[in-house]
């Protein structure tokens, strides 16, 4: 019996020490990040607050770190009118999660107002809720993604020099594009962190954070409408954790957005928050290109190591644009199609989503070198990145997004290079994993004195693309862990009067009110709201000419049907751009194409006086 | 003679580890092979650089220049070689194959760098670590019976171990210990299609089992019916990840993507059923007995299986083995 009593004893021992020297909860040793929730004071106990204003509607929620038993779960929000708080609306928080979100209906948005959200009588958090920037020329949005918080990636240096910028440069609108944490376990405690870290900016201005991969808790997300996914790295699509923790993640992340166009749920109870966000007089549409895409494991042939790898050169793009996969899904293209045509108090058009629509890196960084195609980029399914880029060209879209931990510049192609949007994906808080643009040939039709590594490219799925600027990382990324893993953030001047849009892409530990200070090479860029659907092969209608200000423009082909474009006009005179060859109805009106102005108008047309008061 | 004293059981018991083995690499073969290694965790870091740097590989040769693969890649497509390589010497591998035996003796060192790594990508949670015991110790185990006998107590201290490890590393993630993962979840509201809290239920109830069981087979009263259930439960949380995860509707009925996982955890399955049967043997404590028979002290020494049996059935006399 000795033998079992050894065994025994030394099992029992085994377990016990493991189960408590190992717990997650004991971390903090070199290089892991310490991830817990702080036990703070009652006054303390709200951590931050999100909100937006959207057709005078005030959404706000607050987070909360977790109440102790036996204290009230109800949650006020006030609102200072004349020097003295007035409660505007409470609510109890939801859990798990302890967010409190707050709705507030007929919102004066002419005016800011100072805001306080109270629990009991010890906590308040305050800020500001903005007036809407409409007599603004220029709105400014911050762009961010990827906010590890791993030592080795840079990722425990403080955040305080985006806040000092955000600050100094009054940002209109922030927005997260995914990733803002990490952990795929402990959603809270991290968003938690998030706050903290990104709360004195968030807390003044409308933000918006789309919960991408990591955020509900797996690597890569092919959402397949709420599948559950089984398959290690999830390409089989679905989710990963279980739905209530997804729910809890949009929860804290997106309860504040303006409401779901089309709020039917998904598989597991998973709710949906596609929607827009109309402020200083643009149009955001907030886009989930992961929630509904199609995962490629058993669906498409292997081409490479992983699923959803593609590393055979010569394998056939067209293999892998199989019939019935899918990208946004019909629910949101639908979606998109009625925001294009809609231009009521929006100047210009910008699509917010976690990724963009093409494998826009040549080398990732995890030892798998030189892959030619990624499945979890919207360059796949390829159909799909078609029509998803032929829905946003249509309202002349700017698309802003992150998740690809390599900042670049793309202006995409569906039939002709250059004939859809432009994109700006912006580079990760601290760089969880580097990617690099890095093609081995020259790229076509290059700008004058621009580097070789510019200009017009097939991206792995034999998309179009041309490339304008790219912040890779250092090739051996060593010593300084946040700029030369590339790390940095993206701020995007939207000019409303001139309809200009301005990219700018700042590394880490800059002061970007420095005329000294360097973003990117390739940044800034400044292009026209109109390049965003203005083909190379494309002619002019003859120039209209109305009685008001910036009216409304609707072009459809009177072959068909289908609408080329709706599109606000800047002034009183406008040279519709159109493929030659074809006839178009073209309308227009002052906030919708509700007046015939031709029935058969063609590229070289005559001009025309337009009166639609 | 006993059935379960006969050579052609003990060869039935062989049979279990050596089945354990080769499917445990034969699984991890196609993972390298057709898949990868889970490898890149541990490559792609600068320590791992400065070591190579030691050897004379340089920055573009260890991770490529982007046109040419480079260390980290070849090495990577390497791998499955060796993989290949253990799982033909599990069928191949005799009682006196030394060289044989001290490959797979390093089979097991590959399963324990990949464990490792796994081990490293999960943020280092422990769990996933322990839980690779039994794939980690298969090919030792197999070495053992060869070398010492199937019966021998040092070949059944392992494989007790090799199931102490893994349901205690199971265990810990179904009960709450660690974070528990989100295919656990999956699999379980998938085959059983029930909802999240009856699911977290089932969990903790099986991981309540799982630490049943490394208890429990530490009982001789109870070691028998732990070892079988611990064989069943191995079995059902092997066949989860391809019945969960298959599909019709796709290629291959998605059997490339999840018959691997099921196929490398065989010994999650055959190690308790090893010992299962092993322990088939009736208690003979319980069995009148002839009185017990010294051993004369000019006898030959007893065969090792025979010696194990009577460490653990003092009242028992082995036939000897024609």
């Amino acid at each position: 019996m000795n033998l079992w009593k050894s065994l025994t004893t030394g099992c029992a021992a085994l377990l016990i020490v493991s189960a408590s020297v190992a717990q997650p909860g004991n971390q903090g040793k070199k290089g892991r990040p310490i991830l817990t929730i702080p036990e703070v004071e009652k006054k303390d106990i709200i951590c931050f607050a999100l909100y937006t204003v959207h057709e005078k509607t005030l959404k706000l929620t607050a987070q909360l770190y977790p109440i102790p038993p036996g204290d009230t779960k109800t949650v006020r929000l006030e609102i200072q009118r004349d020097g003295k708080w007035v409660e505007a609306a409470r609510t109890t928080v939801i859990e798990p999660g302890w967010t409190a979100p707050f709705r507030v209906n007929h919102w004066d948005d002419s005016k800011a107002y100072k805001y306080r959200v109270a629990h009991g009588t010890a906590a308040t958090y305050e800020g500001i809720i903005r007036k809407n920037p409409i007599d603004k020329d220029e709105i400014i949005v911050a762009g961010f993604t990827g906010n590890s918080i791993q030592p080795a990636h840079g990722g425990d240096i403080s955040r305080h020099d985006i806040v000092d910028n955000i600050n100094k440069i009054d940002a209109d609108v922030l927005f997260f594009s995914g990733d803002q944490v990490y952990d795929h376990y402990k959603h809270y405690a991290a968003w938690l962190k998030f706050g903290r870290d990104f709360g004195p900016i968030i807390k003044d201005r409308p933000t918006l954070c789309l919960p991408d991969d990591h955020d509900v808790g797996q690597p890569n997300l092919w959402g397949e409408s709420g599948k559950v996914s089984t398959l290690s790295g999830a390409a089989d699509g679905g989710y990963v954790q279980p739905g209530p923790y997804v729910q809890e993640v949009e929860r804290a992340q997106t309860s504040h957005f303006p409401d779901p166009v089309d709020p039917h749920k998904i598989g597991q109870g998973i709710g949906v928050w596609f929607t827009n966000l109309n402020w200083g007089n643009i149009d955001f549409a907030i886009l989930e290109d992961r929630k509904f895409k199609t995962g490629p494991a058993g669906r498409v042939p292997k081409q490479g190591p992983r699923p959803d790898h593609i590393t055979d050169p010569n394998y056939d793009p067209a293999s892998v644009d199989i019939a019935g996969a899918i990208l946004m899904g019909k629910r949101q293209l639908k979606f998109i199609d009625d925001w294009a045509q809609d231009w009521r108090h929006a100047g210009m058009k910008v699509a917010l989503s976690q990724t963009i629509f093409c494998g826009g890196a040549h080398i990732h960084g995890s030892a798998n070198g030189r892959l030619h195609a990624d499945m979890d980029s919207n360059g796949w399914p390829q159909a799909g990145r078609n029509r998803a880029l032929a829905a946003l060209r249509k309202g002349f879209a700017f698309h802003y997004a992150g998740d690809q931990h390599l900042a670049t510049i793309f202006h995409h192609g569906i039939d002709e290079y250059r004939d859809a949007i432009w994109s700006f994906c912006v580079p990760s808080i601290a760089n969880l994993y580097l990617r690099w643009w890095d093609p081995l040939e020259a790229g076509g039709n290059r700008e004058p004195g621009s580097p070789t590594y510019t200009g017009d490219y097939r991206d792995g799925f034999n998309n179009k693309v041309t490339l304008y600027a790219a912040a890779n990382p250092e090739k051996q990324p060593v010593g300084n862990l946040l700029n030369t893993r590339a790390a940095g953030f993206g701020i995007v001047r939207f000019n409303t009067k001139t309809r200009a849009i301005t990219m700018e892409c700042w590394p880490r530990n800059v002061d970007i009110t420095n005329p000294a200070s360097r973003q990117y090479p390739g940044w800034p860029r400044t292009i026209s709201q109109f390049d965003n659907y203005n083909p190379p092969s494309w002619g002019r209608l003859g120039e209209l000419t109305f009685d008001v200000e910036n009216p409304v423009i609707q072009l459809i082909d009177t072959a068909t049907g289908e609408i080329l474009y709706t599109v606000r006009a800047r002034g009183k005179s406008f040279s519709p751009g159109a493929p030659p060859g074809k006839t178009f109805l073209v309308k227009a009106g002052k906030n919708a194409p509700d007046t015939l102005v031709s029935k058969a108008a063609k590229v070289g047309g005559q001009p025309q006086t337009v009166t639609l008061h | 003679m006993p059935r379960w004293e006969k050579p052609d059981f003990d060869a039935a018991l062989l049979l279990c580890l050596r089945l354990g083995a080769f499917l445990c690499f034969a699984g991890w073969t196609w993972v390298h092979l057709y898949w990868e290694g889970p490898y890149g965790i541990l490559l792609w870091q600068e320590d791992t650089y400065r070591l190579a740097n030691k050897f004379g590989i340089y920055w573009e040769e260890f991770v490529g220049t982007g046109a040419e693969a480079g260390f980290v890649q070849k090495w990577l497509a390497h791998t499955g070689w060796l993989y290949l390589a253990c799982t033909v010497l599990t069928i191949t591998v005799r009682k006196k194959s030394w060289v044989q035996m001290a490959a797979l003796v390093g089979g097991g060192g590959l399963v324990t760098i990949l464990a490792y790594a796994k081990y490293v990508a999960s943020r280092r949670q422990l769990p996933m670590l322990i839980e690779h015991g039994g794939q980690v110790l298969i090919p030792v185990l197999l070495v053992m019976a060869l070398a010492l006998g199937v019966r021998h107590r040092l070949t059944v201290a392992t494989a007790i171990v090799a199931v102490i490890t893994t349901f205690a590393g199971h265990g810990s993630y179904a009960v709450g210990f660690w974070p528990i993962p989100g295919n656990f979840h999956a699999m379980t509201s998938m085959i059983l299609r029930v909802d999240y809290v009856t699911t977290k239920a089932i969990l903790h109830l099986v991981g309540v089992l799982d630490f049943v069981v490394c208890i429990g087979i530490l009982i001789p009263g109870l070691r028998r019916p732990v070892a079988l259930y611990a064989a069943a439960w191995g079995f059902l949380t092997a066949i989860a990840r391809p019945v969960a995860g298959m599909s019709l509707s796709l290629n291959y009925w998605g059997a490339d993507q999840f018959l691997q996982e099921a196929v490398f955890r065989a010994p999650h399955v055959l190690i308790p059923l090893y010992l299962f049967f092993l322990w088939s043997q009736p208690r003979q404590d319980v069995i009148p007995a002839p009185a017990p028979r010294p051993e004369p002290a000019d006898s030959a020494p007893l065969p090792p299986v025979a010696r194990t049996i009577l460490l653990t059935n003092p009242n028992s006399v082995p036939t000897p083995r024609s």
